[in-house]
């Protein structure tokens, strides 16, 4: 039998580099470093494409359409082609806009979505850096997109743009508290900042279920409030299209409009990865505690796998919101959030610390 | 080990000279909302030397407070409040000077507090720093310690005094919303908010 509590060990990519620099190898440390930086580059360009293309295809499987056929086999190479478009058309900057904020804005709301990518352990020897700090990282660093719409809706000089970066402001605010108080209760139950470690203690069993109703609730609270904090709909007031023509990136063309798209998209996939590795064991494979033929079935199923998976279905359960839940008005949304999930996100949290203070959970750690 | 000592202290004077240089535009600019993106710069590469100083924790909390709640509070205000073609006033004279000698003080005072200091900034400080790295467990025990080297009473008196600021900020919005709906309510609602 291997004992896979020690094949687990993480081993992240700047701590490869930084090895390889104190051993002396500097070729390999700028070779690490490289396959960091072009790694995520691809994965970017790869995951973008992917994602607009089932979204499309999603959205039009619902409404009984076949969506993109033509280009490829079932339209498959449609998103390229599109990306192509983008890459040649005219970038247009207003007259009377700030050009300095204006074309700053797109570059913080992609920089906020890679900076939180950079930090996912997506398999035990695939993750770019590993802070001890990971959960506080993630939500400090995901106010910086925040930043980037305001600024951007701020800087067109267009009424549309001001009034949906106003209204995006106003819900990102809003939202980040519950979702923050959310991710805080697998904080309490795992006991740690670092996301490879809060992956590493759900061997036992997934922080949803392990920890008694609370893992449950805060799960769907996160969702739902990280799913207004990436303006996706029923929560895309800040881009109504039937209010605001398109809200905070009416005057985006070509490239800039490109990266606001872009990092909608990778934020999508941000969400449901920070999801899955909290609440639904990161690459952890799922195991039934004593039946040993099916974990071992299970453990054959590489991590990465594991990962992508719950990934994947958490990105298609928020595409199935969209063509589910109609938009709600600005006063609903702001109900929803402070009359609503707020109070149930404190109780929520005070519960899961008497449970933790009390090992009232499966599996307690200690 | 050679290398990571001379990549702090590149990396110490690279982040120095952003933020001198981002502060000088925070207060030169006379677009306010530039100035409230280049104050972002300056706030996020204090949480650079925080790093540097081998507190990540403290880091994350200053992005986290500073970046995306001040800063994002400051644009959404300006938002408010102005549109993108106003410009701040050119400062008189006297505010010039004001603010020089303002800025003067402030910076004796810093260098006052660290000379006087510097024996604890060499000696039992630096221990306390390289102690205190990767540990963000020490510092919410410190936090809530009630013994003597604990800081529950400064903790509970900051919590009283956010209390009081949200309190505060409830009443001011009730009180508007009560004069535009309806006067006889008043009395009532106002008795709730200030209880």
């Amino acid at each position: 039998m291997v004992n896979l509590q020690t094949s687990w060990e993480v081993r992240t990519l700047s701590q490869r580099a930084s090895e390889a620099l104190a051993g002396g190898q500097l070729g390999l440390t700028t070779g690490y470093l490289f396959a960091g930086l072009a790694g995520l580059a691809v994965f970017l360009a790869a995951m973008a494409l992917v994602l607009v293309y089932a979204e499309r295809k999603i959205a039009a499987h619902f409404q009984c359409r076949l969506g993109p056929m033509r280009v490829g086999w079932h339209g498959i190479l449609q998103s390229v082609a599109d990306s192509l478009k983008l890459l040649l058309k005219e970038d247009i900057v207003p007259t009377d806009a700030d050009r300095f904020l204006h074309v700053l804005a797109p570059f913080m709301s992609l920089l906020a979505a890679i900076l939180v990518l950079v930090m996912l352990p997506m398999s035990p020897a695939l993750q770019v850096a590993d802070v001890n700090i990971g959960v506080l990282y993630v939500t400090a660093v995901s106010g910086l997109g925040a930043l980037g719409i305001l600024l951007g809706g701020w800087s067109s000089n267009n009424k549309w743009s001001l009034l949906g970066a106003m209204r995006a402001g106003a819900q990102i605010i809003s939202y980040e508290v519950s979702a923050t108080l959310s991710l805080l209760v697998v904080v309490l139950f795992s006991g740690t900042l670092q996301l490879s470690k809060i992956v590493q203690s759900q061997a036992d069993g997934w922080w949803i279920w392990r920890a008694p109703g609370v893992g449950l609730l805060a799960f769907a609270i996160y969702l739902i409030a990280s799913v207004a904090e990436i303006n996706r709909t029923p929560f895309d007031i800040s881009e109504g299209e039937s209010e605001l023509t398109a809200g905070f990136h009416t005057e985006y063309s070509g490239m800039r409009f490109a990266f606001f798209f872009l990092a909608e998209f990778i934020n999508m996939f941000v969400v449901s990865a920070l999801a899955a590795t909290l609440f639904l064991g990161g690459w952890m494979p799922f195991h039934i505690g004593g039946l040993a033929t099916f974990n071992a079935a299970m453990d054959l199923i590489p991590p990465g796998a594991w990962f992508a998976a719950k990934s994947a279905f958490l990105i298609f359960v928020i595409m199935w919101f969209r063509w589910t839940f109609p938009r709600l008005r600005i006063d609903q949304l702001m109900r929803l959030e402070w009359k609503i999930l707020l109070p149930i996100g404190f109780v929520n949290l005070f519960l899961a610390a008497m449970a933790v203070l009390f090992g009232f959970y499966f599996f307690p750690v200690q | 080990m050679i290398w990571s000592k001379a990549t702090g202290t590149l990396l110490f004077y690279l982040f120095a000279v952003v933020s001198v240089a981002l502060a000088i535009a925070t207060v030169s600019s006379r677009r306010i909302l530039r100035a409230a993106v280049y104050l972002m710069g300056v706030l996020a590469v204090t949480a650079g030397f925080y790093l540097l100083l081998g507190a990540p924790f403290l880091a994350g909390v200053q992005i986290l407070v500073y970046v995306g709640g001040i800063v994002v509070l400051i644009v959404y205000v300006v938002m408010l409040t102005r549109s993108s073609d106003l410009a701040e006033d050119k400062p008189s004279a006297a505010r010039k000077s004001t603010a020089l000698l303002a800025a003067l003080a402030s910076f004796v005072l810093a260098v006052t507090v660290f000379k006087s200091s510097e024996s604890a900034f060499r000696g039992a400080g630096s221990q306390a720093a390289t102690m205190l790295i990767d540990d963000t467990a020490m510092i919410g025990r410190a936090l809530l310690d009630r013994g003597p080297r604990g800081y529950v009473l400064p903790f509970e008196l900051v919590s009283l005094l956010l209390l009081a600021v949200v309190i505060g900020g409830i009443t001011l919005a009730r009180k508007i919303q009560v004069d535009q709906s309806a006067a006889p309510k008043e009395s009532s609602d106002g008795g709730v908010a200030n209880a």
